[in-house]
């Protein structure tokens, strides 16, 4: 199980996380949902090791979360809003390149990894074109199959439809829910109500860097009213896209 | 006016200075390439004091001429006793020279690369050094390239400064034709000719090489 307890971020004197806890068993999904600038994908990437958090803890089956390149890489996948993909290498490459050089995989079984990966990702009669060639749907699938290829058991996604066509969306809610059936302990963040809709898991809404209210999805399914701020958030946002 | 029988006749000595004039060019080239990479890495990645350091060296090379810097470097070598031909110490002025102002090109182009591209090679793990090989300094060399150009054409039309510590590259092989033909305009002509010939050929060659870099790019 992932437990982040009191977690709190200062950037530029600003406390961009406060005091944040939270907990994903392996095999669920944790929903970061809120506005721009709550402080969602500052926890996606404290979590990821592109931040480093001035207090609090996270521990994945009790033991902290290396610091470490390489410990986090193996711990932590992180899928980026906008995929962050190398551009000037091949599909192929963008599995292989990290498996071999972050994880010390040998050429041929770098690439016999990422051929599976490819494969499952429906990515493999594009191996050799580059990101620039693949639609915004097939690079989010490349995004994730490159961050699934060192197989950590975390995986975070920043807004993993902010990039993407809407129809896209359910397609989006698919992978992410697959990923949990797998055992991975999926965090997701993101402000598209749509999938948030689509998704199995426990949400968790933040406001100014903090958890305002939580819930498993299902509970909010049958009582929308009884969590009001996550019911609120969820309506106007519906309201806005409409 | 222009005499191009007398041109006709002392082409093998212009072409020898020329072959000497690009033989400056290359070794100033990979001193500046080398060099300034690295200075443009340290420059935009490495601590204060580096990046200070860095700042300040390349604000004194490019704040004084290269003519001075070739003479004052040429009479180092004498004083200090290094045992430097004229050539090398040409090639080793004009080299640092330059590396100044491809470590500012190479800088430009490394704060160019999209944060994404670093960030995404820390999650999963790739080290540094890495990074900014593998993923960083293409993305910047395909940016900087058509600066990257117009530097080494520069660095062609500088080496004619290396006559001046008496190295026999072209511009100081023609004056050697000019003092047996009294034909300055002609000669110089020819002089002139021949760097556009190169410095035209190296401009081609920066284009078509920047084509096939960028063959990966959105279609």
């Amino acid at each position: 199980m992932l437990i982040i307890n009191d977690l709190s971020k200062f950037i530029r004197g600003k406390k961009i996380l406060n005091s944040v806890s939270l907990s994903v068993e392996a095999g669920s999904i944790a929903l970061l949902m809120g506005r721009s600038g709550v402080g969602k994908s500052t926890l996606l990437r404290v979590l990821a090791g592109l931040e480093t958090a001035d207090s609090g803890t996270a521990l994945l089956d009790g033991a902290p979360i290396s610091l470490d390149g390489k410990s986090r890489s193996d711990a932590v996948g992180m899928v980026f809003q906008h995929f962050n993909l190398f551009d000037l290498m091949t599909v192929l490459e963008n599995i292989t390149f990290p498996l071999i050089k972050g994880s010390g995989y040998s050429q041929a079984a770098a690439e016999k990894r990422a051929h599976t990966l490819l494969t499952q990702f429906e990515l493999e009669e594009f191996a050799q074109r580059y990101p620039g060639q693949l639609s915004g749907g097939q690079k989010q699938r490349l995004a994730i199959a490159r961050a699934l290829a060192q197989q950590p058991r975390i995986i975070c996604m920043d807004e993993p439809t902010s990039a993407l066509d809407p129809l896209l969306a359910h397609a989006v809610a698919s992978q992410i829910q697959q990923l949990a059936h797998e055992g991975y302990h999926v965090v997701v963040a993101s402000h598209d109500t749509k999938l948030i809709e689509a998704l199995t898991g426990k949400l968790y809404l933040m406001e100014d860097g903090a958890i305002a209210e939580s819930c498993d999805s299902e509970e909010f399914r049958l009582n929308r009213s009884r969590f009001w701020k996550i019911s609120e958030f969820l309506r106007k946002d519906h309201t806005t896209a409409a | 006016m222009i005499d191009f029988s007398l041109i006709l006749q002392a082409l093998p000595t212009l072409l020898r200075g020329l072959i000497v004039s690009l033989e400056i060019a290359f070794g100033a080239l990979c001193i500046g390439m080398i060099g300034g990479t690295i200075l443009g890495i340290g420059q935009s990645l490495g601590s204060p004091l580096v990046r200070a350091i860095i700042g300040i060296y390349a604000a004194i090379i490019r704040g004084t001429p290269m003519l001075i810097q070739i003479v004052f470097l040429y009479y180092l070598v004498s004083v200090t006793g290094i045992g430097l031909s004229p050539f090398a110490t040409a090639v080793i002025a004009i080299g640092l020279n330059s590396s100044a102002y491809v470590s500012q090109i190479m800088r430009a182009g490394i704060l160019a690369v999209p944060r994404g591209q670093r960030e995404a090679a820390k999650t999963l793990g790739i080290s540094s050094r890495d990074t900014i090989l593998y993923i960083m300094l293409p993305h910047a060399v395909r940016v900087v390239l058509p600066a990257l150009g117009n530097e080494s054409v520069t660095l062609v039309k500088d080496s004619s400064l290396a006559s001046l510590i008496g190295v026999m590259e072209l511009y100081k092989e023609g004056q050697v034709v000019i003092s047996l033909t009294y034909d300055a305009l002609s000669t110089y002509c020819a002089i002139a000719a021949l760097y556009l010939l190169v410095t035209t050929t190296l401009s081609f060659a920066v284009y078509r090489l920047e084509i096939f870099l960028n063959r990966h790019a959105h279609h």
